[in-house]
């Protein structure tokens, strides 16, 4: 429709101004997208470079002196591997814990005839609308014993309401008839969820899962404030550590607290490799998750 | 039919033990149901309301041995003592300045390139574009913020060859204070511009292609067509969104200022959730940070509150 808009619009008098309109718009967004696209772009090139031909400050269209020596050395350094490690496991358990208990409460909120069911829903919409604040959840999760452990960084983000929100109204769609039928035969709520009702909306599962995922993986603020010892670090951390390192090699000029972690070609190669998993799942975000913002934001 | 006899039987038992029995018969049918709710409710007891009570130690002496309820109350000491403490202000005015800033520039721009977009006739092209300015977006601060610190740094950074090749001087962008607030809002909008834009894409979708065609017919410019059927199309999510900015006027995302400032920059960029994690948990000021937080959370209610009623009597727009 809009593009025999553009063609009549086009042959009118003017219409030469709408094609240069046009290329300047496209021109714009070229713009905008080199701009976002070049940090990235230039570390991976000079994570590429020799260590030794690169300095800081290059611009770098390709690799200079094409080498993995930096990638090598990373994988060598126990620290990094330690953090990479714990992110991991913080991704793998943390997005398993997260569809469980979230699917599983979308579920019984999705029943209509459940008892209690506009309780519930008030229950935990009304927490989204008052933030307790930093303190006092800090001070709730050193109660309860896991401060400083793995379960730290999963416990307290296993729950977004959103997304519960977003589960209850993919679950509504599923027909009753299905669960009439398999309750007829004996089977129980907890059963219909795991052999029904789950496999039926593996799509929007993913979507939530790769959110979650992505969310853990990142996630900095939670780990600097409940982990302190630094063998249950996150990956997020020890680049946070090697900025740090940076930072004070600009403001003291002092090359000895430049170490040799944190040179160019070390910091860009950790950089890329602890972006790599998200390149990797990038593709499928896109096509679900782009998708699913746009049914919520439809429904309103 | 059936519904409306069996209405008519229970009318004719009114005894309540039967109804009683009936809700409990219901509840119990659905043992499964709550069971499975149960680890989810668990949660947010534990890590929601809890801590919601646990904002009392605002009017406490917070002491470890003692824990939340049983140390001592102490007023509104540790508001007076916000409210006296000249930093104070100077974090909420960090804060304040940086989202206002957001405000202005990085709002807006979003929309644009929503609109510019949808201009667009080359799906392919379009595709390309938003493929690559989503991706910021997953990239964690201290990833992005790392990226662009070098790019900023003071004798090596790309900003400053620039710079140099024009015959200017270097400048360390980010321990100058008169430059900190830019660079966050021009690093913000960089990364999540692209995001930031999907919502609008998803109303701009929305919009009836009949209306456009309407407008054809009655001559409409491209001007014309983006004025009085595009922007008027997606005006009640510019609207939501909006009040939903301003509600965070006193939030300013903590990962991003603790990546990027440093401590020649505090007196700028010093905003409130960073504030309350050097003082509260690494100092240990468990009751004064708390009513730090307690205060913005108040603010950031009411003023949702408040525009959302501002946007109820001036548009047919609101959240509730």
């Amino acid at each position: 429709m809009a593009n025999t808009a553009t063609a009549s619009a086009a042959r009118r008098p003017g219409g030469e101004r709408i094609y240069t309109n046009n290329a300047l718009i496209g021109a714009v967004l070229i713009l905008f997208a080199i701009v976002t696209f070049i940090p990235f772009y230039y570390a991976i090139m000079a994570s590429l470079s020799d260590p030794k031909l690169v300095s800081e400050g290059e611009l770098l269209l390709y690799p200079r002196g094409f080498s993995i020596a930096a990638f090598r050395r990373i994988l060598e350094n126990s620290r990094f591997l330690i953090c990479f490690k714990n992110t991991v496991l913080r991704t793998l358990i943390g997005t398993a814990v997260n569809l469980t208990v979230q699917s599983s409460i979308a579920y019984s909120l999705s029943r209509k005839y459940l008892p209690g069911r506009k309780f519930f829903m008030l229950f935990i919409i009304f927490s989204m609308m008052f933030n307790p604040g930093i303190i006092p959840t800090y001070l709730v999760v050193k109660a309860t014993g896991i401060i400083n452990s793995l379960a730290a960084l999963i416990i307290p983000a296993a729950i977004s309401t959103w997304n519960i929100i977003l589960l209850r109204n993919f679950f509504e769609a599923i027909p009753e008839s299905i669960e009439e039928s398999a309750k007829m035969d004996g089977a129980n709520d907890i059963r219909i969820l795991v052999s029904i009702v789950l496999p039926l909306s593996l799509p929007s599962l993913a979507t939530i899962g790769l959110f979650a995922a992505v969310m853990h993986w990142n996630s900095f603020m939670d780990a600097v404030i409940y982990v302190t010892s630094q063998d249950k670090h996150v990956l997020q951390v020890f680049l946070r550590d090697m900025i740090v390192q940076l930072q004070n090699a600009y403001m003291f000029g002092d090359p000895l607290s430049m170490t040799d972690v944190s040179s160019l070609s070390l910091r860009t190669a950790s950089v890329v490799v602890s972006t790599i998993p998200i390149v990797a799942v990038y593709p499928f975000i896109q096509r679900h998750f782009v998708r699913g913002i746009m049914v919520g934001a439809v429904k309103g | 039919m059936s519904d409306a006899a069996s209405n008519h039987a229970a009318k004719l038992q009114p005894r309540s033990r039967g109804r009683g029995r009936k809700t409990l018969k219901a509840i119990w049918s659905c043992r499964y149901l709550y069971l499975l709710m149960a680890p989810a409710l668990a949660w947010y007891i534990v890590y929601r309301y809890v801590p919601m009570l646990g904002t009392q130690i605002a009017f406490k002496n917070y002491s470890f041995s003692k824990g939340i309820l049983g140390s001592p109350w102490a007023g509104l000491k540790h508001f007076a003592f916000l409210f006296s403490f000249p930093d104070f202000y100077n974090i909420v005015r960090n804060t304040i300045l940086i989202n206002i800033y957001n405000l202005l520039f990085e709002f807006p721009i979003p929309i644009i390139l929503a609109l510019m977009l949808n201009e667009l006739r080359s799906l392919k092209f379009k595709k390309t574009i938003q493929t690559v300015v989503y991706f910021p977006h997953f990239l964690s601060w201290v990833i992005f913020g790392g990226l662009m610190i070098q790019f900023l740094s003071p004798n090596e950074g790309f900003v400053n060859k620039i710079i140099e090749f024009f015959g200017g001087d270097a400048i360390f962008f980010l321990s100058r204070t008169e430059y900190f607030r830019g660079i966050v809002v021009i690093t913000n909008i960089i990364k999540e511009t692209g995001w930031g834009a999907i919502i609008y894409l998803a109303a701009l979708s929305g919009i009836d292609p009949a209306l456009y065609e309407a407008a054809i017919i009655d001559g409409a410019s491209r001007t014309q067509k983006l004025l009085y059927v595009t922007l008027p199309g997606i005006m009640n999510t510019i609207i939501i969104m909006l009040i939903l900015r301003v509600g965070y006027l006193l939030d300013v995302g903590f990962e991003q200022i603790y990546v990027l400032y440093n401590a020649a920059v505090y007196e700028v960029g010093d905003v409130l959730s960073t504030f309350i994690y050097r003082i509260g948990i690494q100092d240990m000021q468990f009751s004064l940070t708390t009513a730090i937080g307690l205060f913005q959370s108040v603010i950031g209610f009411l003023l949702i509150w408040g525009t959302n009623r501002l946007a109820r009597r001036y548009s047919d727009v609101s959240m509730w």
